[in-house]
């Protein structure tokens, strides 16, 4: 109630605060900008890793798998979300929501064989699955030549 | 009361039936004809259990959903479109690589989304229908995932319909802090109890407007509309530009009548200045265009400019009338679209996409028929008499002659003028004697299925255009009913 009756006086301090970090980060960072010393050289822009010359780029590729993985399991996850929400008032629901809850867990099957179907559960990527086929039943291939 | 709703619900049922089946069927063997065979049948199915559902209409389904003629009228118009999608798609996806079956299915689920709009009375519905419909329309955009424009276009329209989205459920939340209510009807009942609105409610009523202007690509909100034109293939553009639109403005039509929208005053000069700027942008802007796909895009954000002015009439005039205008004048739209979007689609091969005017030169002497189709579509877009497109604009003019709004009216004339031009411009461009006949090995791409699809909508074009009378009375019995 004080503080509705009286706000600006409630944000004189944080004005304060805000106005103090500005300040800091400005004499921290203007300071060492101002008052230290440049020098260019190729290494100079490097990262410093204690030392150790840096290698590689930060720029790594992912596979595409983990993305699709990761939404699968958010998909199914709130699958059990719902369940968990029916499971509460299973009695209340009665059969009607029994049907409703059996159809939702069916439509979630069929998308589950359909994953399975078209490839989308194996964590092997295009080339590992064709060199794995290749071993399979190519093993007389390769001894051929 | 329990089978009645169950009854009524059929179509819904009949289209996740069959989302579900061609997914499994996906899983069992991987064959396009099979697929989309079993989703148009589907389609197919759905339509012919609108009929059970007619005669328990109108049934209010829980809170969420309204099966009265109007929805089931809309239901029936967008499967038809679904339908006549499915056979474009078939012929423009055969011929190409990679993995087509998803495609029907996606066009399943977006017809579902789409169907739940136009019968929702209910804000969760609305929302539920909004998300089901946009989210299969993202992965048909970037469905060719192998060229760019398609996922440009793809993550353009991710990223601003989500956007819109957002704009959207925060000013159901507004509404929804103010009166509690999130039914159509409560809300409309709510506004008529309050004297006059608080910033919060109008902030909520603004922010829906916006939410639903970007879906029908209304002036301010128009700027995704010819990149995602271009870049998506074109039997999904024609799905946007009907099914997609079709189904947000019976959305908001219904929704503007059964919360009493009309009666908020502050809201009238808001819509009238984005039809009018919507009508201006799009004819404007279409004027120099070189692309096909893109000068379409344009049309057709005056279009519903158009059909916004026919809407805002309703503050005046009685509902039913604007009912029908708005119905009829879509159902003309879609004709006429879907019509359009298929020569291209048909003239499209799988290395390129006929869309550059460039390609259209001389078409009357290469493709005919095609040619004849594409004139008739065009005159239709341009409002000439004989076709559903006149008779579309003639009821626009008249619910705003009713209304007196003479300003918008004129707006609409100017349109009109300028639409003539580019729009003759084109078939100009069709009749064209090209000098040299170009060794183009272009081999005569005929699909069987798209050519009946069109052959369906010229007629179904120029009957409705000389006969309108066939398919007013149908109307006028739907909207007679709406808003009771």
């Amino acid at each position: 109630m004080i503080a509705e009756a009286s706000p600006v006086s409630h944000i004189l301090p944080l004005l304060v605060f805000f106005g103090a970090i500005f300040a800091l980060t400005a004499v921290m960072l203007g300071g060492a900008y101002f008052l230290g010393q440049r020098h260019r050289t190729p290494r100079a822009e490097e990262p410093f890793e204690s030392g150790i010359v840096p290698t590689g780029d930060v720029h790594l590729r992912f596979s595409v798998h983990f993305y699709l993985i990761a939404i699968f399991f958010v998909i199914f996850d709130m699958e059990t979300v719902f369940l968990f929400a029916w499971a509460i008032a299973v009695r209340e629901a009665g059969w009607t929501g029994f049907i409703e809850a059996l159809i939702f867990i069916g439509i979630l099957i069929a998308t589950l064989i359909y994953l399975e179907a078209i490839g989308a559960l194996d964590w092997r990527t295009r080339r590992q699955r064709r060199e794995a086929d290749r071993r399979q039943h190519g093993s007389d291939a390769c001894t051929g030549p | 009361m329990h089978s009645d709703a169950l009854i009524a619900l059929l179509p819904f049922l009949m289209m996740t039936a069959t989302a579900v089946a061609a997914m499994l069927a996906i899983a069992i063997r991987r064959n396009f004809a099979l697929v989309n065979g079993l989703v148009g049948g589907g389609i197919v199915l759905s339509l012919l259990s609108l009929a059970p559902a007619s005669h328990r209409a109108p049934v209010q389904v829980t809170e969420l959903l309204r099966m009265d003629d109007y929805a089931l009228f809309f239901i029936a118009l967008l499967l038809l479109a679904g339908l006549a999608v499915l056979g474009l798609c078939h012929d423009y996806f055969k011929e190409r690589e990679g993995q087509n079956e998803e495609l029907p299915i996606l066009l399943g689920t977006a017809l579902l989304g789409g169907s739940v709009l136009a019968a929702s009375s209910h804000f969760a519905s609305l929302f539920l229908g909004l998300e089901t419909l946009s989210i299969s329309l993202f992965t048909l955009i970037g469905y060719p995932v192998e060229q760019r424009r398609s996922l440009e276009a793809a993550v353009k329209y991710l990223i601003l319909s989500g956007t819109s989205s957002a704009f959207m459920l925060m000013g159901i939340a507004f509404l929804y802090a103010e009166s509690g209510e999130l039914s159509f009807g409560g809300l409309g009942r709510f506004i008529a109890s309050e004297p006059a609105m608080n910033a919060v409610m109008v902030s909520g009523v603004v922010l829906i407007v916006a939410g639903l202007g970007f879906k029908l690509s209304l002036a301010p909100f128009h700027l995704w509309t010819p990149d995602v034109y271009e870049g998506a293939p074109a039997p999904v553009t024609a799905f946007i530009a009907t099914v997609s639109k079709g189904a947000v403005f019976a959305l908001l039509l219904r929704l503007f009548v059964e919360t009493g929208g009309y009666g908020f005053a502050p809201l009238r000069p808001v819509l009238s200045l984005i039809a009018v700027l919507s009508i201006l942008a799009g004819n404007l802007l279409a004027l120099l265009q070189t692309n096909v796909k893109r000068l379409l895009a344009y049309s057709s954000i005056a279009h519903m400019g158009y059909l916004l002015v026919a809407f805002i009439a309703g503050a005046a005039i009685a509902k039913p009338l604007v009912a029908e205008s708005v119905t009829f004048y879509l159902a003309a739209y879609f004709i006429t679209t879907l019509g359009a979007f298929g020569v291209v689609s048909m003239l499209s091969s799988a290395q390129l996409e006929a869309a550059d005017m460039a390609l259209f030169r001389g078409l009357f002497w290469r493709r005919p028929y095609l040619a004849g189709t594409f004139t008739l579509m065009l005159l239709s877009l341009a409002g000439i008499p004989l076709t559903a497109g006149f008779i579309g604009k003639f009821y626009v003019f008249t619910s705003g002659a009713d209304g007196g709004f003479w300003g918008l009216l004129t707006a609409i004339i100017v349109g009109s003028g300028l639409g003539i031009f580019y729009y003759l411009r084109i078939i100009l461009a069709m009749a064209m004697e090209v000098e040299k006949i170009e060794p183009e090995s272009e081999e005569k791409f005929v699909g069987l299925q798209s050519a009946v699809t069109l052959v369906v909508l010229s007629l179904l074009l120029v009957w409705f255009g000389v006969f309108p009378g066939d398919l007013i009375p149908y109307i006028h019995a739907l909207a007679g009913s709406f808003g009771k």
